[in-house]
Parts: C-alpha cells; sequence; structure tokens
C-alpha cells in the first residue's frame, strides 16, 4: 500500500500536469471554441453556434491555392529529403567513406539554426544565383530543412542492420543494386515512412524559413499568417483548426510508429 | 588446382593482423583453420569470401587470380557465425535468394529449394520466419542457403559456436556426411580443437596472425611441431629437453633417444607426450623407464586420468590417461609405479 504521503505526492503531481496540459491546450481549445460560435462583449453567444465558416474555407479560392502550395511543397521537398537521406546514410554507413563528420554537420546544421538563419542564408543565397522566389525555391529549402530528420531517423535503422545481412547477400551473389532491393529496403522502408511523416508534418508547418523564399506565393502558414494582420474572424479559428488537427493527428501517427518499432526491436 | 593463399598479409593501419601466409586448399578437402581468437582465422575466411581485399599477395582459385574480385562474383558461399538469415524472409525464401538473384524461374527455384531443404533436414518448415525457428534449424537454413547454389567452396565461420554440445556433436556428424554427400570444399574456422580433430582432412593452426601447422589430425595430435600447438591441443605433457647431437636428449627425467626422423641438431627442445601415451608397468622394449610416485588419481568415466609426479624430478607432472576399469588394483595416491615412454610417442616440439 502506498503511503499517506506518497498518495498526496501522486495527487500533486497529478495537478501539477493537468495544470501544464491545461496552460498548453486552452488557446489551442479556444481557438477551435471560436471557429463554431461568435463572441460578442464578452460573452459567448452560444445560440450562434454553427460550422459555417469551415465551409466557407471550401469557397476562398486563395485558401485552397495554398492548401494546394503547401502539399505540393511537402510531398516533394519529403520525397526528395527521403532519396537524399537515403543515399547519404548509405554513404556515411560504408566503411570506407570520408569526410562522415563533415556531411553530418553539413545535414544537422540547417535543422538546428534558427529558421531566420536558415531562411535569410538561403534567401540571400538563391538572389546570389539570381533565382526568382517562388514555390521551387520554397521546396528547395523545405528539402534542406526536412532532411536532417529523415536522415537520423534512416541512419539510426539503418545501424541497427547487421553488416553479415549485406554480406551474405553479395556472397550468395547479388549485386550492389539486388542488395539494396532486396535486403536494405525492406529493412529501411518503414523508418522511411515514418521520417516522412515527420517531415511532412514540419513542412507543412513551417513558416519562418517559408516567408523568406516564397516570394509572391503562398502557402496555408502564410496565407494565415496574412489573414490575422487584417483581423481575427472566425474564417482565420477553423483554418488554425484544420491545420491544428492535421498537424497533431500526423505527430500521433508518428509517435505510433515509433513504438511499434521499438516493440519490434524488442 | 583448388584454392592457393601466396603471400596474403592483412593490415589495418600499423596494426597487421594476418602476416604473409602461404597455403593451399584442395578441391574436395575438408580444411580447418583453428585458432583461438585474434588468430587471423576469420580474417582468412573473409578474405576467400571477399569480404575484405588483402594488403599484400595473390589469392587464387583454379587458374584464376581472384585477389580483386568481388564477394557477389566469386564461386563461394559463406555460412555466417550468426547465420545473417534474412529476417523479413521466410526459410524458402532465404534458401532460394541465390538463385533468385540469379534470375532462374520461380519453378526451378521452388524444386531446387525443396531439394535442399530435404537434404538438410528442413521439409515442412518452408513456410516459417527464421524468428520462428530453433538454433539448429536456423544452423541448417544457412547450410541450405550456402549448398543450394553449388559453390566450387563453402566457407564455414564458427558455424556450431551457439549451439549445445549434444546438437554440435550431431551437426559435425552431419557436416562432415554433407561434406562427402555434396564433395565440395570446405573451409572451416573454428577455435574448438575437438572440432577440428573430428571433421577435418587438414587443419592449419593458427595464433597470432600466423600458421604455426598443417596437417592431417593425427600429425598435429600426435606430433605438434610448435609449443603453441602443443599446448592449444589440450593436456600434452611437455618437457623441456636438451638435444646432445649424438641423436639423445637430456631431459630431468633421464637421457633418452629422440625418436627417428627429427632433427639431430644441438639445441633446446620440449619434449611431448599424450597423456593416452604414457603406459604405466611393463614396458615395450626401448621404452623409457620413469619411476613416479602418483599424486592423484581422477575418475572421469571411460578415461581414469593419474598426476604422476617423478622422482628424479618433483616439479615436473606427468598426467596419465588410462582406460577405466573398475578392478584395476594399486593404482591409489602415493604408491609408486614406473611409468614409460616409447621414443615413436614423443614428439620434439622446437622451442621459438
Amino acid at each position: 500500500m502506498p503511503s499517506r504521503a506518497e498518495r498526496i505526492t501522486d495527487i500533486l503531481l497529478a495537478i501539477l500536469a493537468g495544470l501544464v496540459f491545461i496552460v498548453l491546450y486552452a488557446p489551442l481549445l479556444i481557438s477551435t471554441l471560436f471557429s463554431i460560435v461568435e463572441v460578442k462583449r464578452g460573452q459567448i453567444q452560444w445560440e450562434t453556434a454553427t460550422l459555417v465558416w469551415y465551409g466557407r474555407l471550401w469557397e476562398n479560392q486563395s485558401i485552397l491555392d495554398a492548401i494546394r502550395s503547401t502539399l505540393a511543397v511537402g510531398v516533394i521537398s519529403v520525397t526528395l529529403a527521403a532519396v537524399l537521406a537515403v543515399i547519404l546514410a548509405l554513404y556515411v554507413e560504408w566503411e570506407g567513406a570520408i569526410g562522415r563528420r563533415l556531411i553530418e554537420l553539413v545535414v544537422y546544421l540547417p535543422f538546428l539554426l534558427p529558421p531566420i538563419v536558415t531562411g535569410l542564408a538561403l534567401l540571400v543565397f538563391f538572389s546570389g544565383l539570381g533565382l526568382d522566389r517562388n514555390l521551387l525555391t520554397v521546396t528547395i529549402g523545405h528539402t534542406i530543412f526536412v532532411l536532417a530528420v529523415l536522415y537520423r531517423l534512416v541512419l539510426t535503422r539503418l545501424q541497427t542492420l547487421p553488416k553479415s545481412l549485406v554480406e551474405a547477400s553479395a556472397d550468395l551473389g547479388a549485386s550492389r543494386w539486388q542488395t539494396l532491393r532486396h535486403v536494405l529496403w525492406p529493412h529501411l522502408r518503414s523508418a522511411i515512412a515514418t521520417g516522412a511523416i515527420l517531415a511532412f508534418t514540419l513542412s507543412f508547418d513551417e513558416t519562418l524559413i517559408t516567408v523568406f523564399l516564397a516570394g509572391d506565393q503562398m502557402t496555408l502558414p502564410l496565407r494565415l499568417w496574412a489573414m490575422m494582420r487584417v483581423g481575427f474572424t472566425a474564417e482565420i479559428n477553423a483554418l488554425v483548426t484544420i491545420v491544428l488537427v492535421i498537424s497533431i493527428g500526423l505527430t500521433i501517427l508518428v509517435g505510433m510508429r515509433l513504438q511499434s518499432d521499438e516493440v519490434r526491436e524488442e | 588446382m583448388g584454392l592457393s593463399l601466396d603471400a596474403v598479409s592483412k593490415s589495418y593501419g600499423a596494426q597487421q593482423v594476418l602476416a604473409p601466409t602461404t597455403l593451399q586448399v584442395a578441391d574436395g578437402e575438408f580444411m580447418t583453420i583453428l585458432g583461438p581468437s585474434g588468430s587471423g582465422k576469420t580474417t582468412i575466411l573473409r578474405l576467400v569470401g571477399g569480404f575484405t581485399r588483402p594488403t599484400s599477395g595473390r589469392i587464387g582459385f583454379g587458374d584464376a587470380d581472384i585477389t580483386g574480385m568481388p564477394a557477389h562474383q566469386r564461386p563461394f558461399n559463406t555460412v555466417f557465425q550468426d547465420y545473417a538469415l534474412f529476417p523479413h524472409m521466410t526459410v524458402a525464401a532465404n534458401i532460394g535468394y541465390g538463385l533468385m538473384v540469379r534470375r532462374q524461374t520461380k519453378p526451378a527455384i521452388a524444386a531446387k529449394v525443396g531439394q535442399t531443404a530435404e537434404i538438410v533436414g528442413l521439409g515442412g518448415l518452408l513456410d516459417r520466419f527464421p524468428s520462428q525457428l530453433s538454433g539448429g534449424q536456423k544452423q541448417r537454413v544457412a547450410l541450405a542457403r550456402a549448398i543450394v547454389c553449388e559453390p566450387k567452396l563453402i566457407l564455414l565461420d564458427e558455424p556450431l559456436a551457439a549451439l549445445d554440445a549434444e546438437l554440435r556433436r550431431q551437426m559435425q556428424f552431419f557436416l562432415k556426411s554433407l561434406q562427402r554427400q555434396i564433395a565440395t570444399t570446405f573451409l572451416f574456422v573454428t577455435h574448438d580443437q575437438e572440432e577440428a580433430i573430428t571433421m577435418s582432412d587438414r587443419i592449419v593452426v593458427m595464433s597470432a596472425g600466423r600458421i604455426e601447422q598443417v596437417g592431417t589430425p593425427k600429425d598435429i595430435y600426435y606430433a605438434p611441431r610448435t609449443q603453441f600447438v602443443a599446448g592449444f591441443f589440450g593436456d600434452n605433457n611437455l618437457i623441456p629437453g636438451h638435444v646432445t647431437g649424438n641423436g639423445m636428449v637430456t631431459t630431468a627425467l633421464g637421457t633418452m633417444p629422440i625418436p627417428a626422423e627429427t632433427d639431430r641438431r644441438e639445441r633446446d627442445v620440449m619434449l611431448a607426450i599424450r597423456p593416452e601415451k604414457v603406459l604405466l608397468g611393463a614396458a615395450g622394449s626401448g621404452s623409457h623407464q620413469v619411476s613416479c610416485r602418483i599424486d592423484d588419481v581422477t575418475f572421469i568415466g571411460a578415461i581414469t586420468q593419474l598426476r604422476l609426479r617423478p622422482a628424479a624430478a618433483p616439479d615436473q607432472v606427468l598426467t596419465v590417461k588410462l582406460t577405466s576399469d573398475r578392478t584395476r588394483l594399486g593404482l591409489e595416491s602415493g604408491t609408486v609405479v614406473s611409468a614409460s615412454l616409447a621414443p615413436g610417442d614423443i614428439a620434439l616440439v622446437e622451442v621459438s
């Protein structure tokens, strides 16, 4: 039986954890709430509860465009980053690799630096090259930004692969491509999928780097930003809620996949 | 013909793990590389398999120089120490992997896999995954996978190390009979001398990156040429001696003739004699007699082991192994017996 003091400690900890959760999530709930009801003179007008603002979003062409851009940037940059991550991880794990530390630094740095620095650096780089800023530059920026996440997950998974499996494959007559396809890929694919979801979540929400690189193009976070400057409307709250639900959903998915990987490895 | 290593060496940076080594393995031979860990035995296997490149020297197979040939082009297959079964493939897919990457047809692969599974005794397990198999079964899958492509040479890297004693004995006989059945050269790496003696046509004993001795199991067992080999094969009696030049060797146990056909140069040597070759009581003609006191008697089942202290050299211990006998009398601690050493049973071991 836990003693009285232990029980009190448990209760206090539970209360504290509850408070932290409320502080963290209450603003999010308020956004969601305000996307459904109206507030007049500090009073919630429950009778005005409606989902009409969500419907309005689908009639707003600029928002639909922003969603399309965000998805396109996310899918393309995650795909590029995944390919790059696999190539880099394979190279770094290869026994003859040189410049391992440099590669890791180059991969991790854009992710670890403040986004404002990464964004500004990319902006200077692109304008130096004379490249117009548009969704292409945004895609390149996002690729560089999310590469670290994919690389880390792929590398970690690759390191759990016994070297003897690769040797066994070669020993049995498989070329490097055949080994990649029949041994490495089945081992890596779930890590790549997890990394891709996580990277997509990051790309989906990414704002600061995007601000520097987007030119006159709009992704969803930029559209939201622009709308907020005009004023806080129920439409904005509806959009925030959608972004939130998608982000949280993807994050939970990643968490579940990482957990099930751990279970499998045990 | 066969496999040849010609002054092959391997270094990692400044550290030499294999001194220049020359070795021939004949076609169809069961050759064992025996040595403690760090002796370079696995390095030889990895060099032959093509998993690492030699720092110097040449590896040949048949008439071809295969020194620089990548692993996947060599007509050899390996049974790895950890089996290295592909965890995401069934037993059938594991066994058929070598055929699959050679783009054979599905029916041809299935037929060959079924046939090979029967040979190694895996029929009925083809749909399982490696995680559902016992250690012995994994071992058989690894074997089947290595023989299915009919390689010219099979490399085995301590394949029995992870099995329990009983299973290991079974697998030793099985491997030996399999080798005869498929008439393929086996290059077998182990640190277990009993395993090496039971299975091999010839044994290469290695220590510290060098070959100590190459020979048949009987050569190695009865006529160790170096102190390391004599010591590695269990409980050899080692007695320091000095060859005097006239065909005699002086030891603390007296002076005796050296075995015929050995080097008669004057030098320090070690005499090695197997415990079961030390005879008690009535001696054959020409044997050297040593008067000893029995120090200790241990009954080990089929054999009884005695420790003797020669009267002339109380510091020297002679270990004797006798076939056990319920009614043998007089073998008790403290009894004085006469031990005899026949010149033909003594090996001269060079002192380095």
